[in-house]
């Protein structure tokens, strides 16, 4: 099996292939006209000639056979990928949830212990093909990364699914495709493809709650006593705020912000001190701390792999 | 045929007052005339053109380099918002009825339209609609949710302010204006033509009007209705386009898009017809396979109507719906490639003068033939799921939509502006015009193409600079910028023209059909004596009493 986006790849190129000579045609005629029969190489009248029948039916026939073709070419690319609808010739070997929220995401695997949550960082295992479940919290989101698979909406009121694939281990880029309000472009996608065993490693730690925070327990204090905790998730605490990322393993994600700054102590510390200023219109306020609960948090936070 | 002849009309336009000294400016709020409310629209469209550039312009600026903070996103969402929806109702449209206004009845033959008062009431409309959807910039912030306004987030619940009242409003009173208007070109055509002018005589801009005036009324109500159910939603709590209440927001994506894609036929439709006149004119022959160019425009207007949800397919919809619209959007194809064919093999044999219409006319094929095979490929389904909502469609819709309605527009500019105003534009500006803007549009736009391809989705304010996409974006913008300097020229053009530009005379092009025979600018009431069409050329018939168009 391959990657859909590689399906989709060798289809287009099939369709880009016979547009190109259609676009060739064209352009060579136009061209060829405009010197051959500019004005001055045509003495007298041009002949008054009103058209042509048989050219007609022939430029019209043609046209429809390579569409025809191209429609059968369509069908078996839509099975090849499962359509739209999950299931199709090769059985997912997996499914998770995927959530879009202004302006970041929520992916749930289920688990016999219960939905491990994560937010804007999704691991698959390579080679295996992943059913993922979309849905919404608030407006339209789609959701694309276009290396290994097209796009699907995230619709309220519905699920809808799309199968991912990827070949190679490696963290792919993607990005909300429907407009979706003020940071659309910060609601950037990470899917990392891991091999089995590493993605098995990972998922057993996601579903663990926070470990020893002996060393920022200061920074819970602050996390515990401000803005933090009434948007924000952190499992093995009493923070259970829905509105935002679950927190729980933040440290040992690659971005903050859904992809706005690579995860650092330094970047985090700036991020913590003025989201606004990286994500405007994001909805994470601006949380006024002194600089030692800054730092406190920032140590807290980055201890939470 | 009969040999009926033509009258001449050679009268000089000066013999008519066109109304008492001083009455000038409040003539323009009074008049029902149909030469001078289609200068009215296209005035509209000019103004409002404007302010369509510079948002254009603000949005290649802030994309030239990646992470640029010039523009704040909440400001950005308004810009492009307000770019779509101005070059589409505000731009597009009237420039387009614009010139059906002013040239369908003298190229039937007609003293005016069917209902002139009417005429008037739909332009009002039109221009006040947009003023509507303007003033939200002063009533506190424009609607800021994309021109397709999809619910939820142009829902109460996410759009907080006015803007997107003013955007329903102002949509609905220009839409009934549009409304009204297409019924007024409908029933001019079919009943006010001139003796001889059988329906097979019409002139292809004609025909090709006619068709988009059956599908405004055929389109646009679904956008009014989806207008007010979107109003009644936000302001008096039903629940159409709300899924926690038994609602569906695919609902208005379903009545949206009903209207918005035959919108892009109703649009390009005219431009089709104003490509059909100006190729014969400059190839010194006449349309190649004149019936297959009308039939096909008939063909379109219907396939048009059953296409509208290949704007849907990341949506979700099941295959059998994915495959109906593909394979109906699919086949529209056929009938606009005909088209193509036609123009060219017109082309082919021809005694071909490159004036500045034509190059435009010869722009518009070259670019548009892109803009088709793109819109193929967004047909077929899964390289819709791969490419919808990216830069390529973008680049795909600026394609049809600028390749194709606006440099078909300046392919009729540069031919009828002699017949409205009794100057030529200057052809020594019109080329830089012309190069100018095809160097800028492709520039601009094709580059979109990869971007789109690379994971680039609309309406980002700004993107990553890890993603590398800041080389072919800054090209877009160069490019942008020389469109620009090829705008200001034709500015610059259509000001000094109009005060010195070269007396045209009646029939500056050697042209073949009736608007031709009178003076320009016409008469008031257009013709002095009752026009007959000897055939779809009577023009020519009248130069070459030899050799008469058979048709």
């Amino acid at each position: 099996m391959r990657p859909p986006a590689e399906a989709i790849g060798a289809l287009a190129l099939i369709v880009t292939a016979i547009a190109f000579v259609i676009f060739l045609g064209v352009e060579a005629a136009l061209l060829y006209s405009a010197w051959r029969f500019r004005a001055s190489r045509v003495p007298g009248l041009a002949p008054q000639i009103t058209g042509n029948r048989t050219l007609e039916i022939v430029w019209t026939g043609i046209p429809l056979l390579i569409l025809v073709v191209v429609f059968v070419l369509m069908t078996g690319t839509m099975r090849e990928i499962g359509t739209s609808v999950a299931g199709g010739s090769t059985p997912a070997q997996m499914k998770v949830l995927a959530v879009g929220a202004q302006w970041w995401w929520e992916y749930r695997y289920p688990t016999s212990g219960g939905d491990v949550i994560v937010a804007n960082e999704l691991h698959i295992p390579v080679n295996t093909p992943v059913d993922v479940d979309l849905e919404t919290a608030d407006v339209v989101h789609s959701f694309w990364v276009p290396e290994i698979s097209g796009k699907t909406d995230m619709i309220p009121g519905k699920t809808n699914h799309l199968r991912l694939y990827a070949a190679h281990t490696g963290t792919y880029s993607g990005q909300c495709a429907e407009f979706c309000g003020v940071e659309h472009a910060w609601m950037r996608i990470t899917v990392v493809a891991d091999a089995q065993g590493d993605f098995d490693r990972w998922l057993q730690a996601q579903a663990r709650p926070r470990g020893d925070a002996s060393a920022g327990a200061q920074g819970e204090k602050v996390f515990m006593s401000n803005l933090c905790v009434s948007c924000h998730a952190i499992r093995g605490t009493d923070a259970k705020g829905e509105a935002g990322p679950d927190l729980t393993h933040v440290g040992g994600r690659t971005t903050l912000g859904a992809g706005v700054l690579t995860n650092t102590p330094q970047n985090m510390r700036a991020w913590l001190a003025d989201p606004q200023k990286y994500k405007p219109g994001s909805l994470m306020p601006r949380v006024p701390l002194s600089d030692a609960d800054l730092d406190a948090l920032v140590t807290y936070l980055e201890g939470l792999k | 045929m009969s040999a009926t002849t033509v009258p001449t009309t050679t009268t000089a336009p000066t013999l008519w007052v066109r109304r008492p000294a001083g009455a000038k400016w409040a003539g323009w709020l009074r008049t029902v005339d149909h030469k001078e409310i289609g200068v009215l629209y296209m005035g509209m469209a000019l103004l409002f053109f404007v302010f369509g550039g510079l948002t254009a312009l603000t949005i290649r600026v802030q994309l030239a380099v990646p992470e640029n903070h010039l523009v704040d996103p909440a400001i950005y969402d308004q810009i492009f918002t307000i770019h779509g929806v101005t070059m589409i109702f505000l731009v597009a449209i009237p420039v387009l009825v614009g010139f059906m206004n002013y040239m369908v009845p003298l190229m039937i033959g007609a003293r005016d339209v069917a209902f002139p008062r009417l005429n008037a009431l739909s332009f009002w409309l039109s221009f006040l609609g947009g003023l509507l959807v303007y003033f939200s910039f002063i009533a506190g912030g424009g609607p800021d949710a994309g021109w397709f306004a999809y619910p939820p987030l142009s829902g109460h619940t996410y759009s907080t302010g006015q803007g997107l009242d003013y955007y329903i409003l102002g949509l609905a009173v220009n839409g009934a204006g549009t409304i009204v208007g297409a019924v007024n070109i409908a029933v001019t055509i079919l009943l006010m033509r001139c003796p001889g002018m059988s329906i097979s005589r019409l002139p292809l801009f004609v025909w090709m009007t006619l068709v988009t005036s059956f599908l405004i009324l055929a389109a646009y109500p679904a956008l009014s209705a989806a207008l007010v159910m979107l109003f009644v939603d936000r302001h008096l709590g039903a629940h159409f386009f709300d899924a926690n209440a038994g609602g569906d927001p695919l609902i208005w994506q379903h009545a949206f898009w009903f209207f918005g894609h035959p919108e892009v036929y109703i649009v390009i439709l005219p431009a089709f017809g104003m490509i059909s006149e100006v190729i014969p004119v400059f190839s010194g022959k006449p349309i190649f396979g004149y019936r297959f160019v009308a039939a096909s425009s008939v063909a379109i207007g219907f396939l048009s109507m059953s296409v509208w949800a290949h704007h849907m397919f990341a949506v979700g919809m099941s295959d059998a719906e994915n495959l109906f619209f593909s394979g109906a959007s699919m086949l529209i194809a056929v009938p606009t490639g005909v088209k193509v064919l036609n123009w060219t093999a017109t082309m082919i044999g021809g005694r071909l003068r490159f004036t500045t219409s034509m190059l435009w006319a010869t722009g518009f094929i070259a670019t548009f033939v892109m803009g088709g095979l793109t819109g193929v490929s967004l047909a077929i389904v899964p390289i819709d799921w791969f490419v919808t909502d990216s830069y390529y469609v973008v680049a795909h819709m600026h394609y049809v939509l600028f390749g194709g309605v606006v440099f078909g527009v300046f392919a009729g500019l540069y031919y009828w502006f002699p017949k409205m105003t009794g100057r030529l534009l200057s052809e020594r500006l019109g080329k830089w015009h012309f190069w100018l803007t095809f160097v800028g549009f492709h520039m601009t736009f094709l580059p979109q193409h990869w971007l789109g391809i690379e994971g680039m989705a609309r309406r980002m304010w700004t993107y990553p600079a890890s993603t590398g996409w800041g080389t072919l974006n800054m090209l877009s913008s160069i490019g942008a910028g020389v469109m620009t300097i090829g705008t200001l020229i034709f500015v610059w053009n259509l000001l000094v023209s109009l005060r010195s530009g070269q007396l045209a005379g009646d029939d500056p092009w050697d042209a073949f059909t009736l608007e031709w025979t009178t003076s320009s600018p016409p008469v008031p009431e257009n013709y002095l004596t009752v026009p007959v069409a000897t055939s779809r050329r009577p023009l020519w018939d009248r130069k070459h009493p030899d050799m008469k168009d058979p048709s």
